[in-house]
């Protein structure tokens, strides 16, 4: 099976489907209709290539036989990155520090290359939308408002965490836990699972609501 | 519709009427146009979803491949040979742009027409031309198009070299041929599951899906009479074509075969 393809077609269909859930987003498509971009990201072995037009289209360039002349098709910008770089490419207006400093190499259009990085990285989509269509609003609201306090609530405790291990290993003596320490992280660990748990019960909830939902059209 | 009897029949006697191929069947040349054109009229509906079935969905990776291979880029002009309901120029014609073309040939109305409507659906106008017309004798200048393929087209076509040189002729200098079609697996157990599998499965999911087992027989007997790999790209070769290779996909099932025209 052609594997390459397997994974743009993966990467094309994925994109896509992101953009038709952000309604936004086709119009900061348009900005790039007509243009292509190849990146070349040096750990794999083909580059990609997008073109845009009212959907992105996602290629690699080949040669049938392998050994013959190296794939070069004119673009309007071409980029060459590390793996590690590609993360960075989120946030568009890092674009000329990272050329600067060489962990990026670029071609052509900057235009191009800013404006698809400012389309993924400003996807909105709402989810919540998104699964009151399955269960309706007032069950994908709460599952959505749970979902959220879960997750501040954990992104807090993490926080906290990370704050406390600094305290702790700037302080070189203390070694041992202490009582108090324990007994607050056990408390943490306690909550996040009560909501864990209070979220779960919810869901089931739902899957059982849909169940009846769905056997009531049947 | 039964073709007359190649075995020394008085029927197969009279010379002036060349004989070709239908299937394993063997017709009289000028027959087999129209016994394709019944085949694909048939089919013409039920055609993308069988597409799907038979080949698992991989026909799409097999088309991707092709277009990778193409070297196509904004302000191409395209043909898509054959191009039936249309796969590969929907995707053509997003990358050749408004400065570009595409033309969508077809020999046969009815899957012209079932193409036309899905790539109108998917909100495909503006490039693309639709033309009827015989892969053998392609009504286009000489020297008109940077790209033609024909995928899964060849094999129905009753004058394979005189279908060739007319794609040569209408292609510019620089521009490249490909093509995809049902080829011979290299590997002989591929081989004897891929024969249990187009001669007995396929006819029968012909059959239930699209109540039509007889043009899935044929489906499954003009890959077997296509020639393989060596021969296709020999064949090539005599038409004018440089720098011919071909590339198997998925073991064999199906290769794509690509020349230049300098
Ligand atoms: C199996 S379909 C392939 C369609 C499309 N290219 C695809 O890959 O899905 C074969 C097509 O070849 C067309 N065809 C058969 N003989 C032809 C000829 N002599 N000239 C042009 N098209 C022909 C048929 O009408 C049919 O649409």
């Amino acid at each position: 099976m052609p594997f390459a393809q397997l994974v743009t077609s993966g990467i094309e269909l994925a994109m896509n489907q992101l953009l038709k859930l952000d309604d936004d987003s086709q119009q900061r498509l348009k900005k790039l209709s007509g243009k292509s971009l190849q990146v070349t990201i040096k750990e794999l072995p083909w580059p990609l290539l997008f073109s845009f037009s009212e959907q992105i289209d996602v290629r690699i360039v080949l040669t049938p036989d392998s050994d013959s002349e190296p794939p070069c098709e004119p673009v309007d910008c071409l980029i060459e990155l590390n793996l590690e770089t590609l993360p960075k490419l989120k946030d568009s207006s890092q674009l000329t520090q990272l050329i600067q400093q060489k962990q990026l190499s670029l071609i052509g259009d900057i235009y191009v290359a800013q404006t698809f990085s400012a389309l993924l990285k400003d996807l909105d989509v709402d989810w919540e939308e998104q699964l009151s269509r399955y269960t309706g609003d007032v069950m994908a609201h709460q599952t959505f408002t749970t979902m959220r306090t879960l997750f501040d609530t954990a992104k807090s405790q993490i926080e906290q965490g990370a704050i406390e291990l600094g305290e702790y290993l700037t302080q070189s003596d203390s070694i041992a836990v202490k009582p108090s320490e324990m007994i607050e992280f056990s408390r943490g660990v306690s909550d996040l699972r009560s909501s864990t748990e209070r979220l779960s019960a919810k869901i089931a909830l739902l899957e059982q609501a849909k169940k009846v939902d769905t056997g009531l059209n049947n | 519709m039964s073709g007359p009897d190649t075995n020394d029949t008085p029927a197969s006697t009279h010379t002036s009427e060349p004989s070709t191929h239908f299937g394993f069947k063997q017709v009289e040349s000028s027959q087999k146009v129209n016994m394709v054109k019944e085949v694909f009229q048939s089919v013409a509906a039920k055609y993308d979803i069988m597409n799907d079935l038979m080949s698992l969905g991989v026909h799409r990776l097999w088309k991707r491949y092709t277009i990778d291979c193409s070297g196509v880029r904004a302000g191409h002009k395209v043909l898509d040979l054959a191009g039936g309901t249309g796969d590969l120029t929907a995707k053509f014609s997003r990358i050749v742009g408004e400065s570009g073309q595409v033309v969508l040939a077809d020999i046969n109305d009815a899957m012209l027409k079932v193409g036309r409507d899905k790539l109108r659906d998917k909100g495909i106008v503006g490039n693309v031309q639709y033309v009827q017309a015989n892969a053998e004798a392609l009504p286009f200048p000489d020297n008109s198009f940077d790209i033609i393929t024909i995928a899964f087209g060849l094999r129905n076509v009753t004058d394979k070299d005189k279908a060739l040189a007319s794609m040569y002729r209408v292609l510019k200098p620089g521009g490249r041929l490909l093509v995809l079609e049902f080829s011979k697996p290299s590997n002989e157990m591929l081989n004897k599951a891929y024969d249990m599998y187009s001669f007995h499965l396929l006819p029968k999911i012909g059959q239930l899906v699209a109540n039509d087992a007889d043009s899935y027989q044929y489906l499954a007997e003009s890959i077997r009479m296509h020639p393989e790999q060596e021969v296709l790209k020999a064949m090539m070769d005599t038409a004018g074509f440089e720098q011919t290779t071909y590339q198997n996909l998925t073991g064999g099932i199906v290769a794509l075969h690509r020349g230049f025209k300098f």
